[in-house]
């Protein structure tokens, strides 16, 4: 009994050292783990991270984990199953996803988070994530420009578990609370969902007709509230989103929402794959882990130049 | 009996007196964060190395603001090397530390993000502008100062805080006393950051000093 035990035991160390020597004839893979294309936002993370990893000679596998933690930890095991020498992720929550960014590397994998932080550093190699607070302030000083500095309003907000969601209230708040004539009548999250969205805007409106503008924590939210105020016949009510999304940007070009924040998501998905292949081939690590990109405002002015998540000049 | 009920009443308007002073007291920013964070005072951390470290940084640091802003134009780098600072991965633009001089020209004093324009150079147009709040926009004066940094914090919620408390900070010590008053026609010398302006904008400057007279 005890020898078959052992037995067993060797057994799996074989299969274990089998495993990890995988990676030695599949050298190229990266993976790029991401929540749900149906948002635009993360398709143009994942179309251009893949697209900088084909560029550097790589295989890719791209997986979404549509804001599950349990399906993001079980995507990063197939991630390290397949041999990936990388993980590129934009993480299913700042708390929930330290464990599997963990696991990861204790399995050898590197990891280079984008669009999202985890609430801890050293495990990840690189966090580059959107400067959610500057931009936040951005959308929110030409909300409060718009609204003429008073009135009633409404916020959407994100995904309770996502820390964008918290940082861009805060940045929201940081600037219109400073105007005491600006009043938040409702606050809901719609979990980031158009859909969602839609339908809060809906019963809101019927509790708050008096309301004169909303700011919402992303475009997707922001495309669901505008819909309901048309279809309400609401077309005066300002509407304000963050993403930079070609649907806002669309809408902002024939009049409908306001002002949106761009965050460079392509840009970013490009420069994680790049520090990835830095790492893979040099061991080289960025200066610092945590890096924050700017964002941008955008309104009628410059929507032109805004494509899939890149302002052209 | 009617006696102790109007007692009842008067220690029910009573309670209700004190619940209503609890409802509109809003949180300081300091309490809020130690809720929501654990004992986290960006305050407090703000307070603690203004005089110590950030006064003589920035009046360090600090050039005059006709040579930052053309050396700025003519020359990016060298201009962050020498008057600026930002942080060494992502995107953010230089910040820049500057003493400026100059006649307010323009007071925008309705806003609560007020602010006034000052010409520098002498030709009745603004060179710059300057927040005197009481709502500032941005994060100037954290983000000029090399020796705190983001990875230091636990995420962008405290990185958050923390600049937004050197906006308070400033607001108490230098703009809250500052008369609103004809501002137009005064001279004004304030030594503060300003990030890299956008293209045909003017400079975004938040004082850490000012004085306004004459």
């Amino acid at each position: 009994m005890k020898l078959t035990r052992r037995m067993t035991v060797a057994a799996f160390a074989a299969f274990l050292a089998a495993g990890s020597a995988i990676p030695a004839y599949a050298a190229d893979l990266i993976a790029i783990i991401t929540p749900s294309h149906d948002n635009p936002f993360f398709k143009a993370e994942a179309v251009g991270a893949e697209a900088k990893a084909k560029e550097l000679g790589y295989e890719t596998l791209v997986l979404v984990h549509d804001d599950d933690a349990n399906k993001q930890s079980q995507l990063v095991d197939t991630a390290i199953g397949r041999g990936a020498k990388a993980i590129i992720l934009d993480n299913a929550g700042s708390e929930a996803s330290i464990a599997a960014v963990q696991k990861a590397k204790d399995a050898g994998v590197p990891s280079f988070l984008i669009d999202r932080e985890i609430n801890a550093t050293g495990v990840a190699v690189s966090q580059i994530v959107s400067n959610n607070y500057q931009g936040a302030q951005l959308g929110a000083e030409e909300f409060v420009r718009v609204m003429g500095e008073s009135g009633n309003y409404v916020e959407l907000l994100g995904r309770e578990s996502d820390l964008n969601a918290g940082i861009r209230s805060k940045g929201y708040h940081d600037v219109i609370d400073e105007y005491p004539e600006m009043k938040m009548v409702a606050q809901q999250s719609a979990n980031w969902s158009q859909t969602e969205a839609y339908s809060k805007m809906e019963t809101i409106l019927q509790a708050n007709p008096d309301i004169k503008g909303v700011i919402s924590g992303n475009d997707t939210m922001a495309m669901g509230a505008i819909a309901a105020l048309q279809a309400a016949g609401r077309k005066d009510v300002i509407v304000v989103g963050f993403d930079g999304s070609n649907d806002v940007r669309d809408s902002i070009k024939s009049g409908g929402i306001k002002a949106t924040v761009l965050q460079p998501a392509y840009a970013q998905a490009q420069m994680a794959v790049q520090q990835a292949h830095e790492y893979i081939t040099a061991g080289k690590k960025p200066a610092e882990e945590k890096q924050l990109m700017d964002c941008v405002l955008i309104i009628s002015e410059n929507a032109d130049q805004l494509e899939t998540f890149a302002l052209t000049n | 009996m009617p006696s102790t009920r109007g007692a009842s009443v008067i220690v029910l308007v009573g309670m209700m007196a004190l619940a209503g002073c609890k409802i509109i007291k809003t949180p300081t920013a300091q309490e809020a964060a130690q809720s929501a964070t654990g004992g986290f005072d960006p305050d407090r951390m703000v307070a603690e190395i203004w005089d110590s470290k950030v006064v003589s940084y920035l009046d360090k640091k600090a050039g005059p603001f006709s040579e930052v802003a053309s050396l700025s134009a003519s020359n990016l780098e060298a201009a962050g090397a020498k008057y600026g600072h930002k942080e060494k991965q992502g995107s953010a633009p230089w910040t820049f530390v500057a003493r400026l001089s100059g006649t307010i020209v323009k007071a925008e004093t309705k806003s609560r993000s007020a602010y006034v324009e000052v010409d520098a150079d002498g030709d009745g147009k603004p060179d710059a502008r300057v927040q005197i709040g009481p709502a500032i926009r941005g994060t100037a004066i954290r983000d000029s100062l090399d020796f705190v940094n983001f990875n230091e914090f636990k995420n962008q919620i405290e990185w958050a805080q923390y600049g937004k408390a050197f906006n308070t900070h400033v607001n108490g010590l230098v703009l809250e006393k500052l008369s609103r008053d004809q501002l137009v026609g005064k001279k004004l010398d304030a030594v503060g950051a300003y990030p890299e302006p956008a293209k045909g904008q003017l400079p975004l400057f938040v004082p850490a000093q000012l004085t306004v007279g004459g």
